[in-house]
Formats: structure tokens, sequence, C-alpha cells
């Protein structure tokens, strides 16, 4: 078993982050190349708490290196399926992720916690993985895999971070142009 | 907005994409919404989706997935 977490700061509003948090993987995060596609599988609002619930389909396209290959195969697309509630009173959002695609063999569940932070403006972001190697068989072979895993892990969480805070900073100035659009719109 | 993973679904996927986002950030967040107003979007793109997970039988990985995080339901949809 192996752990992985980390936490950061976004010099951006929860607004902001939450809702740029939708977008994480559009066009604008060209460091998050190896995810390919976010599909929504199911959406609720709960009437009486706010509470809004989403369950994506997320995937990916990454080459496993040739160690790995004899322990997954060749197959280089994966799915990852998330589980988001944004508590609205709470100002929490909370994702929850399993990976589907290789699941007999390796199980990845992360967390990641949104929350506005204690500098006025800014969003903490944590984020914690557990990485188990469940293929029966020796010690070494479990432990070869959760290291890869756990490795290939940090550096998406790295391109993840990266990308993400481009997303946030090409929102923001389009937000903005769009805001003036309107002023002058109004105005003339 | 990301792609979908069935190309065939991008079109409807980008539209719902669009309204969510904009329903997220003018009612969702300003606590003004009653309803999620683009459910409408949200069934065409689901039609065009369910056949394609189903395709790949990615259906079944998700149902198994789906239980395996149920509890989690628990915890995170009670008001706080």
């Amino acid at each position: 078993m192996r752990f992985f977490s980390s936490q950061h700061e976004f010099e951006y509003s929860w607004d902001e982050v939450t809702t740029c948090n939708w977008r994480k993987y559009c066009p604008w995060n060209d460091k998050s190349t190896h995810v390919i596609a976010v599909d929504t599988i199911s959406r609720s609002l709960d009437p009486k708490t706010h509470i809004l619930r989403t369950e994506r389909l997320i995937t990916c396209k990454q080459a496993a290196p040739a160690l790995m290959k004899k322990f997954l195969g060749s197959e280089d697309v994966s799915h990852v399926f998330e589980v988001s509630y944004v508590d609205l009173r709470a100002k929490k959002v909370t994702m929850f992720s399993q990976n589907l695609t290789w699941s007999n063999l390796i199980s990845v569940q992360e967390k990641v916690v949104y929350r506005p932070s204690r500098i006025i403006g800014c969003t903490t972001f944590e984020q914690s993985a557990k990485i188990i190697a469940l293929c029966g068989g020796w010690q070494k072979v479990k432990n070869t895999i959760e290291e890869y895993t756990v490795e290939r892990f940090r550096q998406n969480a790295v391109k993840g971070r990266e990308g993400f805070e481009r997303v946030l900073a090409i929102s923001r100035e389009a937000f903005a142009e769009q805001r003036e659009q309107s002023r002058r719109a109004q105005s003339a | 907005m990301s792609a979908s993973l069935a190309p065939e679904c991008n079109e409807v996927k980008e539209r719902y994409d669009t309204c969510f986002l904009k329903w997220y950030s003018e009612k969702y967040l300003r606590g003004t919404a009653m309803s999620d107003e683009c459910e409408p979007l949200f069934k065409e793109y689901k039609a065009c989706l369910g056949k394609a997970l189903k395709e790949r039988g990615i259906d079944t990985m998700l149902d198994e997935a789906r239980a395996d995080m149920k509890e989690n339901d628990v915890e995170h949809m009670k008001p706080s």
C-alpha cells in the first residue's frame, strides 16, 4: 500500500475555482494531455440541502513503460470514475475517484477537497490517494506496480495543478473581457 | 470544454456543458437555483453516451464502482 498527499493554495476565490473545476481538462489545460475525455454520467441537485452530486467518467491515454506492460497488458486507454459533492452552504467541494481499468490488479482511490482558504480570496486544495496492488504473487511484483503507480500519480498531480492554474488564469481574463464588452454595450 | 469519449456525442455534450457551466456560476453559486435547468439537454446527452458506454462494456464497470463508493453518499449528502 502506498499513500500520496498534496496541498495547494489557489489565488482565486472558491466560486472561481469550483466553476473552473468543471472544465479543468479543457484545451486551456496544456499540461494534462493524458486526459482525453470527461463525460458526465449523472447529476442531481438535492432540493433541501442544495448539495449538487455529480458522477463523471474520465478517460485517459498514457502509454505504460515496457516493464508495466507485462503486468497491465498493452492497453493504454484507461477510465476513472469520479463522484463529487458540492455543498454550497458549507462552501466545500469533495471529490472521490476510483480507477475502473485494471481494477483487478490495482486500486487507486483519490479524495480531493476544495475549501475557502484562511487567506481571503484564495482556495485550499487538498488531495490524498491510496494505492494498493491487488494481484496475487510476489511481494516484489506488487511493490513494483505500487511504486510505478504512485510515481505516475505524483507526476500527473503536478501537471494537473499547473494545467489548472492556466485554466483559472485564462477564465478570469475571458470573464473580465466579457464584462467589459457588456459594459460597453450598455453605455453605447 | 473537454471532449466525450464517444465522438458522436461531442456536439450535444458541448451544448450541455455550456448550459451547466452558466447555470452553476450564475444560479447555483448565488443560491437561486431551484432545479437543474439543463436537465432536458442532459437527457439528450445521456441517451447518446449510454449507448457508447454499453458498446464499450464500461456500463458494468461503472455499476461496480458506483456500488463500492455508495458509502460516501451517506456522509456527503447530509445537511451541513
